[in-house]
């Protein structure tokens, strides 16, 4: 009996061990080592401590590059989303170009965060391409980049953001039904009241869903702040990155560790919202 | 006045008629059905109505009212759609007061009006469900909820039965009638169901080809067609080559029965299959080709002078078998028809 039971379960396990095995070995290894590692306990000299933690939330100057991560993740992503709808309604439309545009606006998706940096660098920075341009007309561009509000930083995460996001919202509206629009319009809402109170809450699961993915993004991204961000505070994944070539381990491990427990929070909080509207779906008949 | 009158309402898309300019009237609290089948207009002169495409041609006027250059929640009109279309973040409740509020009716009055939509339609008991939460049929009576607490100048209905089963389609229709009769709205129902059409209608415009062919009580249209296309479209017939004239025609098989036109010469005309006797009679012209017996009647068909008649008795009487001879008379009255213009122009 034990022995029927017991082999299709051994089986299973070897059928899944090329993908499972494959995520525990890449992914959950060094998950599990990063955790250790900022308990103090992977290194020369393992022993249980709390205290990379404890630096990260008593010392000032990480608070604050705590407090510059979640800038840099709201507020790009709050700039994105309000351009993301306002594109996707204008993409609903009918234009002429509308097919080249459609094509056209992706293309940031596949440029990497270091090369829009450089660009918004280029482009804005004072003394670069815009100022130039500016400079006949008596006209001269204030600090954008490496400025204490992040301008450049917000500018170059938006540039990079944005295909993705109108991509979901625009699959978001799509996914509402064109009778249901016309019948907020024939029962007397106007084209803005009909956004509001009928398009807009029922395409709030999809827009949820790309601010939240985007928000981990942006938060965790390092290339970006690093090259156009202030230079002081600067936000968590630069720190990391600076205890890395100072060969404080134990230091990177605890940033990473903060870092991904936001990103998990926010996971949780999304599958929490997601399942919420599955069981109300569920229990139609 | 007509509540509602089109004139010459018309639609091109590029090249593409979608629909002639139509001319239409519908008295106050009349029960008007635009049947046809798909592709015949129908929905493109829903679309003009409800504001969301516009017309090329022609004026709608609602109530005293011009509309046709009026945004949709400007018009004073509302529709129940084939899909229900309900909001479905929103609680019965919420879907009905939806339109109320967006008009700024009184709360009381809002209330009043609410009430009373949901007993008429049977809905006091779902109040609070969410439409997920309920059948089809349910669904659709809380669409029809949500445009009746408008009291709007005119209804629409665009096929709101046909994704309901056979079965509910048939109480939903019959509520439908009732609900007609006790708000008195001006309804406009859309339909490419003849049966639908015929059971509900006070009057029914039938379409084809992007234009109106003919208007009509259903009993005139069904008995007095005038053209082809209506007579083969409301129900069974069969299409008869003639030769008219002295107010007779005579029949392929040589029988000659009255007319009410005095046209001259060949034409078609339609003979329903109920207005057909069959008489056993060895030396009569016709042979039973088919039987299918559906219960209450008899479907036949008979060969007669090269012709495939479609025929029908009631079920009651003894069925015919195939192989019998029978002689055809023609018992009720024979319409002269002349083609559509659609059709003319298609041949």
């Amino acid at each position: 009996m034990i022995g029927l039971h017991r082999r299709p379960r051994l089986e299973l396990m070897l059928l899944l061990l090329p993908g499972a095995g494959f995520l525990a070995a890449l992914f959950g290894f060094p998950l599990l080592t990063a955790l250790l590692g900022s308990f103090g306990l992977v290194g020369d000299d393992p022993a249980l401590t709390l205290k990379f933690y404890a630096r990260i939330f008593t010392s000032t100057v990480l608070l604050r590059s705590l407090a510059t991560s979640l800038y840099y993740g709201v507020v790009p992503v709050a700039v994105t989303v309000v351009l993301a709808i306002v594109l996707a309604l204008a993409l609903r439309r009918h234009f002429a170009g509308r097919k080249l545009f459609n094509g056209l606006y992706k293309i940031p998706m596949a440029v990497p965060g270091i090369i829009v940096a450089l660009l918004v660098l280029t482009l804005i920075e004072q003394g670069g391409f815009v100022d130039r341009l500016l400079l006949p007309l008596g006209l001269k561009l204030p600090k954008m980049v490496r400025d204490p509000w992040g301008i450049g930083v917000i500018a170059a995460t938006t540039w990079k953001q944005l295909p993705f996001m109108t991509l979901v919202i625009t699959g978001a509206f799509a996914a509402i039904p064109e009778d249901i629009r016309h019948a907020a319009r024939t029962l007397g809402a106007g084209p803005i009241r009909a956004f509001l109170r009928i398009e807009l809450p029922l395409a709030l699961p999809g827009i949820t869903a790309a601010v939240l993915l985007t928000f981990i993004g942006s938060m965790g991204s390092f290339a970006i702040p690093d090259l156009v961000g202030a230079p002081n505070p600067l936000p968590l994944s630069v720190r990391m990155v600076r205890a890395f070539a100072e060969g404080d381990m134990s230091q990177v491990f605890a940033i990473g560790m903060v870092l991904s427990a936001f990103a998990f929070a926010v996971l949780i909080g999304y599958y929490a919202l997601t399942s919420r509207v599955g069981t109300a779906k569920g229990d139609s008949r | 006045m007509a509540e509602l009158q089109l004139h010459s309402v018309g639609k091109r898309f590029g090249d593409t008629v979608a629909l002639r300019p139509t001319s239409l009237e519908v008295e106050k609290g009349e029960f008007v059905t635009v049947l046809g089948p798909s592709g015949c207009g129908k929905s493109t002169l829903l679309r003009i109505l409800m504001g969301i495409t516009e017309a090329s041609s022609g004026e709608i006027v609602l109530n005293g009212r011009r509309i046709e250059a009026l945004p949709p929640d400007k018009r004073d009109i509302a529709m129940v759609f084939q899909s229900y279309a309900l909001f479905p973040h929103m609680s019965v409740r919420k879907n009905l007061a939806f339109g109320l509020e967006m008009r700024k009716v009184p709360k009381d009055e809002q209330r009043r009006r609410l009430d009373h939509a949901l007993q008429i339609c049977n809905l006091a008991a779902y109040v609070d469900r969410m439409p997920r939460q309920l059948s089809g049929g349910q669904q659709q009576r809380v669409a029809l909820a949500r445009a009746i607490v408008m009291q709007p100048s005119l209804m629409l209905l665009d096929e709101p039965l046909s994704n309901l089963d056979a079965k509910l389609r048939d109480s939903l229709r019959h509520d439908l009638v009732a609900l007609h009769r006790q708000t008195g709205s001006t309804s406009l129902y859309v339909t490419h169901d003849q049966a639908e059409a015929m059971a509900m209608s006070d009057r029914i415009v039938v379409m084809n080809g992007g234009e109106v062919v003919e208007i009509g009580t259903p009993v005139s249209l069904y008995r007095n067609p005038r053209h082809v296309f209506t007579a083969s479209f409301l129900g069974q017939t069969n299409l008869m080559p003639v030769e008219a004239g002295n107010r007779q025609a005579r029949l392929p098989w040589g029988d000659v029965v009255p007319l009410e036109s005095n046209h001259r010469g060949a034409a078609v005309v339609s003979l329903r299959p109920e207005n057909l006797a069959l008489t056993p009679d060895a030396a009569g012209h016709g042979e039973i080709t088919a039987v299918s017996f559906m219960g209450a009647q008899a479907n036949y068909v008979v060969r007669i002078a090269d012709f495939n008649l479609k025929a029908s008795r009631s079920g009651g009487e003894a069925l015919l078998e195939i192989g019998a001879r029978v002689a055809v008379s023609v018992t009720g009255p024979v319409s002269l028809l002349a083609e559509t213009p659609a059709l003319g122009r298609a041949a």
